[in-house]
């Protein structure tokens, strides 16, 4: 029976062509049969007019035979697409009006859509090319119950001999490479330049197929010693930007982090690493304790620092990668038995879990957005859709009347809508593929000074084309449905009599759809602004926000003297130096040290306990003793820090006040003990209460925070905070010139303390233009929808309106006629948009800077002015409804 | 309406279209027609022309096959012959049908009346 089908369906596609041969060879069969027929007859002697009669009554119809015939011979569905596409195109051509305006509309919602899309794609979803169009692996671990790891990063990462443990033991990849990303190295010369870099194992450009167009790259030699070899690689961008695109740049030497490093190679042009930020140079990493002195250890097996990229061998799977990988895991974690997993997948510009949640998460809110904005597009559409269809109702009453089928007339008008659709999808598509690349760079070129570099590239493939593709063909049915099901519903004998009579009952039906559309619009539109309107409270609130101690008159000098290349005896000298530097600069009235500047993007966390209590995740500081008198964070209870305390190394803490009222309520928290940094340690002390500060986050409250002393053995890692009267400007030049002085290698960042608050502000001001900029797409649209529904009503009812004016109604009353039912479906929509932007807003309270997701001001203002924008979209067309002269309305057709 | 009753009737009428040829031998559409109203004795009547697309169907998979070829009035007409496909279908609906009516036959029988 299979066979009979697969036959059948072979043959039916062989029909597809030559069409007239075989209707004409039909034709010829039937013909014969026919004269059988008539020479049957007339051998019973009926005469020859009578037998032709009685021939066509057996045969049947000619034409119903002939069109099933046809129907068997093909593909009828096929047919029938390829008709109602003609038919569609018929449709679109005869009103070329609605058509650009349609087109233009969903153009603009797939193309933001589709553009949003390849973001979050070349982001998260789509795996990277490397080499020539090859995609490598990814793998990092998952740590679970009870075990020590040192993290540097991410704890998503391996230790060194982890590495090595995985690229010597496997089996299924012919390559294995590690690397360190973000590695910041100071370029050495007349102007020290910040660069970064990669740590890289000694095969990283074999495993990725890039190899150096200009030298000999890395060799295995390079990483057999720790520190022996001083060579590193650079970025084509960094030898043409930075080293002048000398061709004999190779054996010429750099200076990175006052380390001298040998040049042996030039990255293909357009390869700049992996990840997000680009990559200037390639170190081998047993280059690391030169380059980046820190707190590294690279023999250290518990230490997650590096990530794996894997060049699979030919024929093997990922399955076949996690059960060797999870051979090899459970091989090497001996000390710390099954509490190491592995997860495998294709390299992607983000492959850790902690990051890909963050953007995924992202991403979908995002997309929703957008979503929303394509929703009220369509059901603008679908509203000019429906007023067509009551131009055309006469046409499909004939239709129905001459045995068309309910189903094939609303797949006739859904596929007309798809139709519509795909022309604007493709050109939102194809405009967003050329835009926006263009787009994501201007935005990258305008993020704010702090920002870290990075770059995306944009790039189409096939996942974005089958969203957008996906997307638009929803789109079509979105808007095309509710149209093809009401106009299909069409009353044959109505429609046909006559245009009056049963007109207003059918047009109450169609206008109580066009109202649920409209009720739709709005709320969707409430939604988004309600969104746009909380962000844009939570930006004046950010601009307003009191983080609790003072920033005016203070400036801050960082730096990160080991990491730069200076030995631990050097950068203790140099800070000193540098101290006593900046005391004496003239109107310099107050020098304070702390590890990390108040609201800078550097964050230490740690874990605190009252002994015998739960663990609790701190934040936690460094400073100097006279920190809280120059922050202007007051000591509310206890003392402050003392010299003496810095000096001896002694065991104290200052903790916040919402420390004290967490871990020890309605207790005085003065000479209690505490337990911080893994256990073990001495207890410290709890000498002060500070007044709670946001110096970790602006706008997240009052997490708890500690203070440390600074303690001598780390001092030279803290940087400065400096008090003058002078004013910024005039003080940053001194510090630059000071430390230019001082050091002319010295790489530095002076700064006004505020900067640190406008990049908070800056990240919130860029989430309020973009969300801004969709409400007002959307508030535009949704205007449109509301002044639409308004010019149609009142076009149906000029009669009626005519009659009441006769009968005495004025201006006034005729306006309350209108307005009344046209704000109906808005104020329901909207009521609609508030309670479930109230239901949603929690998720971007991060953004809000402390204003409550269901902020009184927002929720009253923003939903007053969308029913002002709907009055206005009411009035323009109601306008014209007061002004109808009677004599001519009520001749009107 | 008509179109559900010949979808019940389907495997049956196939039934019909090929034991004819089987027993006819190649014959052409018109000839069909009048042999099955002769054996059906008039009870199966249907316009004469509905027999082209159930033929065609038979075609496409390959159970009959068609060439043209003269009448015996010495017209030009399509004649219709099974093929090997075709016969090994025949016997299987022949024998699928004969089961179903014997059992139908048992139902109907006068000892499954009294045991009801």
């Amino acid at each position: 029976m299979l066979i009979a089908w697969m036959n059948e369906i072979g043959a039916r596609v062989k029909g597809l062509f030559l069409r007239r041969e075989r209707d004409a060879e039909f034709d010829a069969e039937l013909r014969a049969h026919f004269e059988m027929l008539v020479e049957d007859y007339r051998a019973r002697r009926i005469g020859e007019a009578e037998a032709r009669r009685m021939a066509h009554v057996r045969l049947g119809g000619a034409q119903q035979i002939k069109e099933a015939h046809r129907e068997q011979r093909g593909l009828p569905m096929l047919d029938t697409l390829w008709q109602d596409l003609r038919y569609g195109f018929r449709q679109l051509r005869g009103s070329p009006g609605f058509t650009v305006v349609a087109v233009l509309t969903i153009a603009l919602g797939i193309g933001v859509n589709a553009g949003i899309f390849s973001i979050l794609d070349a982001l998260a979803l789509r795996p990277i090319v490397v080499g020539a169009r090859q995609t490598v692996v990814s793998f990092y671990p998952i740590f679970q119950g009870k075990r020590h790891r040192n993290v540097h990063g991410s704890s998503s990462m391996f230790s060194y001999p982890e590495y090595e443990a995985y690229r010597d033991q496997n089996h299924v990849f012919s390559g294995l490479a590690g690397y360190v990303p973000f590695v910041e190295a100071t370029v050495g010369g007349e102007r020290p330049a910040q660069i970064n870099g990669t740590l890289a194992s000694c095969n990283y450009f074999d495993v990725l197929n890039e190899r150096p167009v200009l030298g000999r790259g890395f060799v295995e030699a390079d990483c057999a010693t720790a520190g022996a070899s001083a060579v590193v690689v650079v970025s084509n961008e960094c030898w043409q930007n930075e080293l002048g695109a000398d061709p004999e740049i190779v054996g010429k030497t750099i200076s990175l982090n006052h380390t001298a490093l040998t040049i042996v190679g030039v990255a293909p042009a357009g390869f700049e690493g992996t990840e997000i930020a680009p990559s200037a140079f390639w170190a081998p990493i047993t280059m690391q304790r030169e380059l980046v002195p820190d707190l590294i250890n690279i023999n250290d097996a518990d230490l997650s620092w590096m990530s794996v990229l894997g060049s699979l061998r030919p024929g093997v799977s990922l399955e076949q990668v996690r059960a060797e990988l999870a051979v090899i895991t459970a091989r090497t974690q001996v000390k710390y038995p099954g509490t190491m997993k592995v997860s495998v997948q294709k390299a992607m510009l983000f492959n850790r879990p902690e990051e890909r949640g963050i953007i995924l998460t992202v991403g979908a809110v995002v997309l929703c957005a957008v979503g929303l904005v394509l929703l009220i597009a369509c059901a603008n559409i679908a509203n000019l859709l429906l007023a067509r269809a009551a131009a055309r109702r006469r046409e499909i009453a004939v239709r129905l009347a001459m045995g068309a089928s309910r189903g094939r007339l609303i797949r006739q008008l859904l596929t007309g809508s798809i139709l519509l659709a795909l022309i604007g999808g493709t050109l939102g598509t194809l405009i967003s593929f050329v835009s926006f690349d263009g787009l994501v760079r201007i935005v990258i070129a305008h993020l704010p000074p702090g920002a870290p570099p990075f770059a995306l590239h944009l790039a189409p493939d096939a996942r974005v084309l089958a969203y957008s593709l996906l997307l638009t063909v929803l789109t079509g049915i979105a808007f095309g449905l509710a149209p093809a099901l009401q106009s299909s519903r069409e009353d044959v004998n109505t429609a046909l009599k006559d245009e009056g009579g049963d007109a207003a009952r059918r047009s109450a039906r169609t206008g109580k759809l066009r109202n649920v559309l409209v009720s739709g619009q709005v709320a969707v539109c409430m939604i988004l602004l309600l969104a746009a309107g909380l962000l844009l409270r939570g930006l004046y609130k950010a601009q307003t926000i009191d983080p609790g101690f003072e920033m005016k008159g203070l400036d801050s000098v960082t730096f990160r003297l080991v990491r730069q290349g200076y030995t631990e005896a050097q950068a203790a000298a140099l800070h000193q130096q540098m101290r006593e530097r900046l005391a004496a600069l003239p109107g310099v009235d107050g020098v304070a040290e702390a590890r990390n500047i108040p609201l800078g993007d550097e964050h230490w966390q740690t874990e605190a306990q009252v002994p015998g209590g739960a663990n609790r995740q701190v934040s936690y500081n460094r400073v100097s003793p006279d920190f809280f008198a120059m922050m202007g964070i007051p000591i509310v209870r206890g003392r402050d820090f003392t010299d003496g305390d810095v000096q001896s190394s002694a065991r104290v803490v200052i903790v916040t006040e919402a420390v004290a009222r967490e871990f020890w309520p309605g207790e005085d928290p003065l000479g209690k003990s505490l337990m911080s940094f893994g256990e073990g340690n001495p207890l410290l002390e709890v000498v002060g209460v500070a007044k709670d500060a946001q110096v970790d986050h602006l706008g997240e409250g009052h997490p708890n925070f500690l203070y440390f002393p600074t303690d001598l053995k780390g001092e030279s890692q803290d940087d400065f905070i400096v008090r003058s009267t002078l004013g910024d400007a005039a003080t940053l030049d001194e510090i630059q010139s000071a430390m230019h002085a001082l050091d002319p290698q010295l790489s530095f960042v002076a700064a006004r303390v505020e900067d640190n608050v406008s990049n908070f502000r800056a990240f919130s001001r860029i989430v309020v233009a973009a969300s801004g900029t969709l409400a007002g797409l959307a508030l535009l649209l949704a205007a449109i929808g509301v002044y639409g529904l308004v010019s149609y009503a009142v076009s149906r009812r000029i009669r009626e309106i005519g009659i009441r004016m006769a009968l005495g109604a004025d201006g006034r009353d005729v306006m309350k006629l209108i307005f009344g039912q046209a704000l109906r479906p808005v104020v329901i929509g909207a009521l609609i948009g508030v309670v479930c932007c109230a239901g949603v807003s929690r998720i971007f309270s991060s953004l809000l800077f402390g204003v409550s997701p269901l902020d009184p001001i927002a929720f009253v203002l923003v939903p007053a002015f969308l029913i002002c924008v709907a009055g206005l979209a009411c009035y323009v067309p109601a306008r014209r409804a007061m002004r109808v002269d009677p004599m001519v309305a009520l001749r009107y057709e | 309406m008509t179109e559900r009753k010949a979808e019940v009737l389907q495997g049956t009428l196939d039934l019909i279209w090929l034991k004819t040829l089987e027993t006819m031998g190649p014959m052409h559409g018109y000839g069909i027609a009048r042999r099955i109203e002769q054996v059906s004795q008039e009870l199966l009547s249907l316009n004469q022309g509905t027999l082209y697309p159930a033929l065609l169907r038979l075609e496409q998979r390959k159970w009959i096959s068609s060439s043209w070829g003269a009448s015996e009035n010495n017209r030009k007409a399509k004649f219709y012959s099974l093929t090997r496909a075709g016969k090994k279908q025949l016997a299987a609906e022949a024998k699928n049908w004969e089961q179903i009516a014997a059992m139908i036959g048992r139902f109907l029988a006068p000892g499954a009346e009294r045991a009801r």
